[in-house]
């Protein structure tokens, strides 16, 4: 079948645009984060930072206790997603592969726990958190953090370990492994793709929390990126510089991490399809 | 258990002992001995920008000396403080001492969540203004202590004034509107950076009409937004905002304005006189460039009406250093360090004794005429609701730059007004 | 305990081929009474997090919009029933059901975009050279881990009223009007540029997981569609599209509930203004409960808002609820 120049030409001109439409606004905000304001504030844009500033970042991270919200958010969002990873891997894997009785009510609640919305119920979890005397503590916050993704990983996870070959499995309990000892030995491993995009869609959810956060902790030892930068940038709103500095500091170990395990979590996708 | 019967108390008995909650909650509350309070630390919320940093280091000093405790001052945005005290007042550590509006104390007062202050008024308080003292008086009893007053004023550019070839300040409202748009003529800048939701000018506008932003219906307030006395406030606003390339739905907070006008290239904006202080921190260079002068009114006798903005001090009720609070409260606003934030911020001190403070500070004395011609919003426990995110007020400001006419706009947000005015406490 | 194979019905795996084995399998031992425990056990931990985490303040969330709880009352921890006040005053008020309309509008145009476009550029990814679609890969990517916070502040800057890059473009393209427009300041504009924020951090998860499933098609079936005389447009309808079906389906499902709760985006990019014409459920309800003080009504939004995802999403709960039954 032979196509026509534009035929040929058309998708790959259609990519380009799409791409240079995707990838502007984040391509902006570093590109501010490193102009000199003279350069933001001009009548005409400056497409390409010429003369590098590393000014905005100073005033960024120059605020009291950013490195504390640093490391809050971390340790938050790594514990929720290291929790929620290990208990919706045990769920998916009853879900997947076994059948008992109320299987079909378990998948059920999960689906509509997924449809929480967390927003909505601040003042009521705030109370409670309060009533508990926990205010001001990460523990509440990596408890909340792991149940708003665990639904969703839980119900990814199931189509993962669904998508492992039973004979793979069957035929490593032939050669006298224990069930757990299958699980460990051969789906696990099969299952690092679908453990990785999951785990991605929870760094994500948990990184970028802002409105419990901001309820539950007063105290500036206990606060997070996000409400870091959604104070930085009531209070720098127009210091466009320092703003994009702290989204870019916001964003980047999102944006590594997606570069980390995107080739493994897209195939993971790829796979978890094939594999049938 | 213990929550719920201290709940029930405070129900029963909120008219005349809510204080004894803190007190009975903790029972930590140490009486001074010789040890004085040695290893407390009390908590104060003060608001960003009132109080200056040399302030609370000589005042901290102070305190230790005299209790041998610390005391942690913690800075708040005015953005959602509401949100944050209510929750704050509600929990186990709530800030011991907090500076609240006082346009929101009646609120809170209402609310019993503020300690009564009775023996610290009969203790210190006999020379309070009595005007200045009026918003924490509650049903009688007295729920915070005044703390400071400030009208804005106009702070200006005196290097962009004379590039644009003037040599005087403006001593009424034409005068001002034809020397900002000389600026606007002459010279590059721009001649005032007015945002389209500074509510406070806008009520004092308001007020230097002779107007109300709310009148009485039956025993209910409701909206008074389409009185004529009101709109010609908002013409004249819309007036000199129309010179401004600020944003029309934003606030003088968002971003600051001092920092907007540290920038160099404003000819002036209307606010307190510390916020010049936010200018020089973001660009000391300008601070030889600032001017201060009172707002002009529509003729040359009379400044134009200010909101009488101030702060209170209160003490938490939920608070277990009720004692040590008060002793905190005796010395911030003692002669001494109430007469040092008045020099320091060129704000009105809550005794007419210490105004001599105020001598030669440049700002206070552009402030002060407008003083006697200032008023506030009502001191109403309704009010407070009024000023919660998406405030009215500001939304009718923004409909009406942008080009509905002031009795659409009235018509637009009275709905929401009078609900706020009328919400269940 | 039997082991199982089935066809998961959600989540991407979900495109697989429906042929493989039915329920049963075949029964390696008998079950012991162990094994039988075996799954709950599994599911114990989500179940006790979902009850306790979720659960809880759901029940809290209920409870508490029976009840008048203003600042007063939540200062001094004073529970005060008014029975179903705050559903009549909500359910009486033009405003409440505005914003519910607006918040499905906005849902619909808002999905409806994402897998509209997000399906055509999956398809475009699938016909692209390997090296252009590594590319546009990479730029899918980018825009999909950008954390809504920073994502949306991005957005601020590009369309500020002043120095914003996208008033230049439309200026320089000779819209003059626009050189300094402020987007918040409309109804229409701050949703456009809401919405183009959600469309263009939703897309690339659409996209990249279609292309995915594509991926799965076994060739065979467009062969068979081209021997019978089948263009392209009729094999991509009879083909290419069944195929798809269940996966569109769960991703629907999925974007339906994102969008429906896009807090961050609406509430950062313009607090749900001007004068609170873009207020979408959620964040009518954090503007009624918190941010006015008014937390009983506040809960009664909530459960409210709750019950209408419920119904919007009830056809795809079905559709599970009887899949999942078909396969028991």
């Amino acid at each position: 079948m032979k196509r026509s120049l534009i035929g040929r030409l058309w998708p790959n001109v259609t990519a380009v645009v799409l791409f240079l439409g995707f990838v502007f606004p984040v391509y902006w905000m570093f590109a501010t984060a490193f102009k000199p304001t003279g350069d933001i504030v001009s009548e005409n844009p400056v497409w390409f930072p010429t003369d590098v500033t590393f000014e905005h970042f100073r005033t960024a991270v120059d605020v009291d206790h950013f490195w504390t919200y640093v490391t809050n958010s971390l340790t938050v969002t790594v514990l929720a997603v290291v929790f929620s990873l290990i208990i919706a891997l045990a769920g998916s894997f009853a879900l997947a592969r076994m059948r008992f009785r109320g299987r079909r009510h378990f998948i059920i609640v999960f689906m509509l726990a997924q449809m929480a919305p967390w927003e909505v119920m601040i003042i009521a979890m705030y109370m409670i958190v309060r009533d508990a005397s926990m205010l001001n503590s990460l523990v509440p916050l990596t408890l909340f953090y792991t149940m708003m993704i665990l639904p969703f990983t839980i119900l990814t996870l199931r189509g993962f370990v669904a998508a492992v070959p039973k004979e793979l499995e069957e035929s490593a309990m032939v050669d006298g492994c224990t069930r757990r000892q299958a699980f460990r030995r051969v789906i696990l491993p099969l299952l690092a793709p679908g453990l990785m995009s999951t785990s991605l869609f929870g760094f994500i959810t948990a990184w970028n929390e802002f409105a419990l956060v901001l309820v539950l902790n007063k105290d500036a030892e206990a606060q997070t990126l996000p409400l870091w930068l959604s104070r930085f940038q009531t209070q720098f709103g127009d210091d466009w510089g320092a703003t994009m500095a702290a989204s870019s500091l916001v964003s980047v170990p999102i944006l590594i991490l997606f570069v980390f395990l995107q080739r493994k979590a897209v195939s993971g996708l790829t796979a978890g399809a094939v594999k049938g | 258990m213990k929550r719920k019967l201290i709940a029930a108390i405070g129900v029963a008995g909120m008219l005349f002992s809510v204080a004894a909650c803190g007190g009975d909650d903790g029972g930590s509350d140490k009486k001074a001995g010789a040890d004085g309070y040695a290893g407390e630390t009390l908590t104060v919320w003060v608001m960003d920008g009132s109080s200056p940093d040399q302030w609370q280091k000589d005042l901290a000093a102070e305190f230790e000396k005299k209790t041998k405790a610390k005391v942690e001052f913690e800075v708040q945005q005015w953005n959602g403080i509401q949100q944050k005290l209510t929750t704050a007042l509600s929990e186990e550590n709530p800030p011991d001492v907090f500076e609240i509006g006082n346009t929101q104390t009646p609120a809170y007062a209402k609310t019993g969540g503020l300690a009564d202050l009775a023996d610290l008024k009969s203790e210190i308080g006999g020379e309070w203004t009595e005007s200045l003292n009026e918003s924490s008086i509650f049903e009688g009893k007295q729920y915070a202590a005044p703390w400071y007053f400030a009208n804005r004023v106009v702070l200006y550019n005196k290097k962009v004034w004379a590039d644009a070839g003037l040599k005087e300040t403006p001593k009424t409202r034409d005068e001002f509107y034809d020397a900002l748009k000389t600026i606007g003529e002459k010279t590059d800048a721009e001649p005032i950076y007015l945002p389209g939701q500074n509510w406070y000018h806008f009520v004092g506008l308001v007020i230097g009409e002779g107007g109300e932003l709310v009148k009485k219906d039956g025993d209910k307030y409701v909206s008074n937004l389409d009185d004529p006395k009101v709109v010609a406030a908002a013409e004249t606003y819309k007036k000199f905002q129309s010179l401004s390339k600020a944003p029309k739905d934003k606030d003088e907070a968002t971003p600051q304005q001092g920092e907007v006008f540290a920038k160099g290239n404003v000819g002036a904006f209307i606010g307190m006189g510390w916020e010049a202080g936010i200018a020089i921190k973001a660009n000391p260079k300008i601070e030889k460039e600032i001017g201060y002068f009172t707002i002009p009114g529509a003729t040359a006798d009379k400044p134009e009406g200010v909101f009488l903005g101030g702060s209170n001090l209160a003490v938490a009720a939920g608070s277990k250093k009720q004692d040590l609070a008060k002793e905190f409260l005796k010395i911030a606003l003692s002669d001494k360090f109430e007469g040092q934030l008045a020099k320091l911020n060129g704000v009105i001190p809550n005794k007419e004794s210490l105004q001599s403070n105020l001598e030669g500070n440049a700002p206070a004395e552009a402030a002060a005429p407008a003083a006697a011609v200032g008023g506030t919003t009502p001191l109403i426990p309704e009010w407070a609701a009024v000023e919660n995110d998406p405030n009215p007020i500001k939304t009718y400001l923004t409909a009406v730059l942008n080009g509905k006419s002031p009795a659409d706009a009235a018509k637009q947000v009275e709905g929401e007004f009078n609900k706020r005015l009328a919400q269940q406490q | 305990m039997t082991v199982q194979t089935e066809r998961p019905p959600s989540g991407p795996a979900d495109v697989r081929k429906a042929d493989d084995g039915g329920p049963g399998g075949q029964k390696k031992r008998a079950a012991s009474r162990a094994g039988a425990l075996a799954p709950y056990l599994l599911l114990l931990p989500a179940c006790v997090a979902t009850v306790l985490l979720l659960g809880w303040p759901l029940l809290k969330d209920v409870l508490l919009s029976f009840q008048n709880l203003n600042m007063a009352q939540l200062i001094q921890h004073v529970t005060e029933w008014n029975g179903v006040d705050n559903y009549k005053e909500t359910l009486t008020s033009e405003d409440f059901w505005r914003v519910t309309l607006r918040s499905i509008v906005f849902t619909a145009v808002n999905v409806v975009l994402i897998m509209v476009v997000g399906t055509l550029i999956g398809l475009l990814l699938a016909r692209l050279g390997s090296r252009m679609r590594f590319t546009l890969m990479v730029g899918l990517v980018l825009a999909w881990a950008m954390p809504p916070v920073a994502a949306t502040t991005v957005y601020q800057w590009l369309f500020a009223q002043r120095f914003g890059v996208v008033n230049w473009v439309l200026d320089k393209l000779g819209w003059h009007s626009m050189a300094d427009y402020s987007w918040t300041s409309s109804q229409m504009s701050t949703f456009f540029v809401v919405i183009l924020l959600i469309v263009w951090m939703s897309i690339p998860f659409v996209a990249i997981s279609l292309y995915a499933a594509t991926t799965t098609i076994p060739k065979e079936l467009y062969e068979a569609a081209s021997l019978d005389g089948a263009g392209a447009w009729r094999s991509f309808t009879t083909v290419t599209l069944p195929f798809l079906r269940p996966f569109l389906l769960a991703t629907t499902f999925l974007e339906i509930i994102w969008v429906f709760k896009a807090f961050v985006q609406v509430f950062t990019f313009n607090g749900g203004g001007p004068d609170r014409l873009t207020e979408i459920l959620p964040v009518y309800a954090y503007v009624e409960g918190v941010g006015n003080q008014h937390y009983g009504m506040g809960a009664a939004i909530a459960v409210l808002t709750i019950l209408i995802l419920l119904g919007l999403t009830a056809y795809y709960l079905r559709i599970v609820l009887k899949q999942e039954e078909d396969e028991l």
